[in-house]
């Protein structure tokens, strides 16, 4: 649950109206944006989130460190309708760092988030500059992730190298920068996102150890139907809730059909004679209550044998014994009670009267 | 005057010290959590170049008003060049790399004999009154390395007697 001020850079260029991520390249970023900013928050109260474009006319703040979602919401509706122009990674990052610099609570750890999904050209794609802007982010102690789809995956180099990979190399320390590649294809960028070691660290605290997969619990799992890895098709890191309610669903299955299995089995066998005294006097009682149905509450407590006449079958000779029974148990133990309280009265006055002996 | 100086880092607030540039494996904290000079095996390194900037916040409890601070460094890797600032809780390297004197508070240019021995430096007086918190921002380092390594900071000084201590209050509470 890290505490961390993040500065989310989008892409709003031109390459944004493309079609190959559901439904535009830009409404899927914005999905991830929501699923990123939701999860940021959920993962610590005092967490903030900033967003900012890199395109258009230039790199432009559009929020800085808030906790609320509505105006994240905003920020990405204003920018829908001004996608346009190229991206500029170094200089966007730049500005991030500085409105993470000037974060009110400096507690918090500086995080920027950039979305790539334009072809990198100009400054970007010269990795010496860009390594060099990664030592300088990782000597001001901020993390960075890179999310890179569309056109911003890269094709690696001889020896399978990208800039972008060795720019959030350099800026690693301590394992807390991340880049994750995400192909176009039957998976949303958010569900890409929330797999992904980028929001790993923010979501582990709310899922538990047994629904991680290859966690604990796993190999002692139950059946799995899905026709993936997962127990019951459904990857229990997307959506935790969801996952712990279908285990628990199923635990309850098995218990109710061993508890039918039980029952079947001890229906059969006639009941033990020497069952408790409890569940006698329950029986009676039952039988009782069945037989006189207008049993007079104040009466019958009392005595169970004075039981109205107008109705027909007199309880069973048996039933009064057990019924007063518990009554005289009772009163025993209100009598073994008082004693009790009585003696412990009667012990303390004894140790007051010593007391002031002693002294 | 001199004999009236104490060591303040028991009046550091260490959740709040941070160093910027420090290695993972060496970090500011390990060298200052004990609240006294450090004497253990531990050391702070720097990471990717031979910069360190170290911010030392002192508790609310010690605000200080009158406060003449002098800095112990113990190194084997020494840092030359150092500047000192006061009272700017957010400074980052881009700020302090050109800053000249009136700025910062002093610049120091250390011998290797002063830091080997952690011999106090004195600092000027007037400029470190009523100090809440002291930044060391080492420039550069006498071998020329790309690695600086610190294995001792002390900052001695007179504390202000105000509150109490109330971090180590609340500790007392939670032992009876």
């Amino acid at each position: 649950m890290p505490l961390e001020a993040t500065m989310m850079i989008i892409d709003n260029s031109e390459y944004m109206r493309n079609g190959d991520y559901q439904p535009t390249r830009f409404d899927a970023q914005s999905d991830a944006v929501t699923t990123v900013v939701q999860t940021k928050i959920d993962s610590n109260p005092e967490n903030t989130v900033g967003i900012m474009t890199m395109a258009g006319k230039g790199p432009e703040v559009l929020v800085t460190h808030t906790k609320d979602l509505g105006q994240i919401l905003q920020a990405i509706h204003t920018t829908s309708s001004k996608i346009g122009g190229n991206i500029d990674i170094p200089t966007a990052i730049a500005i991030a760092q500085l409105a993470l610099k000037h974060r009110s609570n400096k507690n918090l750890r500086q995080r920027i988030i950039v979305f790539v999904a334009s072809p990198l050209d100009g400054p970007a794609a010269d990795e010496k500059g860009m390594v060099k802007l990664a030592k300088k982010l990782k000597k001001n102690n901020v993390a960075i992730d890179v999310v890179c789809y569309g056109d911003g995956i890269e094709e690696p180099a001889d020896d399978g190298r990208t800039v972008l990979k060795s720019f959030v190399e350099s800026a690693n320390s301590g394992d807390n920068s991340h880049i994750v590649t995400a192909e176009p294809g039957n998976r949303l960028l958010s569900d890409v996102l929330i797999s992904s070691p980028i929001l790993a660290g923010d979501r582990s605290a709310s899922i538990p150890d047994d629904l991680v997969p290859g966690g604990a619990g796993d190999a002692a799992g139950a059946s799995g139907s899905g026709n993936n890895d997962f127990e019951f098709g459904v990857d229990p890191s997307l959506d935790p809730e969801l996952a712990m309610a279908l285990r628990m669903s199923m635990q309850e299955a098995a218990a109710r059909e061993a508890a039918s299995a039980s029952a079947a089995s001890s229906s059969t066998v006639p009941a033990d004679p020497t069952d408790s005294e409890e569940e006698a006097m329950l029986k009676q009682a039952l039988a009782l209550s069945q037989q006189d149905q207008d049993v007079d509450m104040d009466t019958s407590a009392a005595a169970a044998p004075a039981a109205p006449s107008t109705t027909a079958a007199p309880a069973p000779a048996s039933a009064p014994t057990p019924a007063a029974a518990p009554a005289d148990a009772m009163e025993e133990d209100d009598e073994d009670e008082d004693a009790a309280i009585a003696r412990a009265i009667e012990m303390s006055m004894q140790q007051d009267n010593n007391n002031p002996d002693a002294k | 005057m001199a004999d009236d100086l104490v060591s303040l880092l028991e009046h550091v607030d260490i959740m709040q010290l941070n160093c910027l540039n420090e290695s993972a494996q060496h970090t500011f904290a390990d060298i200052a959590k004990h609240k006294k000079l450090n004497t253990s095996q531990n050391f702070l390194l720097s990471d990717a170049d031979e910069q360190l900037l170290l911010n030392i916040p002192a508790c609310i409890c010690a605000l200080a008003t009158r406060v003449a601070y002098s800095i112990v460094l113990v190194s084997p890797i020494p840092p030359k060049r150092v500047k000192l600032l006061v009272n700017r809780p957010s400074i980052g390297f881009e700020d302090v790399e050109d800053a000249e004197e009136p700025e910062v508070a002093q610049i120091l240019d250390l011998s290797e004999d002063d830091v080997k021995n952690g011999k106090p430096i004195a600092l000027r007086y007037v400029r470190f009154q009523n100090a809440n918190s002291l930044h060391i921002f080492v420039v550069s380092n006498q071998g020329g390395t790309d690695e600086t390594r610190i294995d001792a900071v002390d900052v001695l000084g007179i504390p202000v007697e105000t509150t109490k201590d109330l971090a180590g209050l609340r500790q007392e509470e939670h032992n009876h």
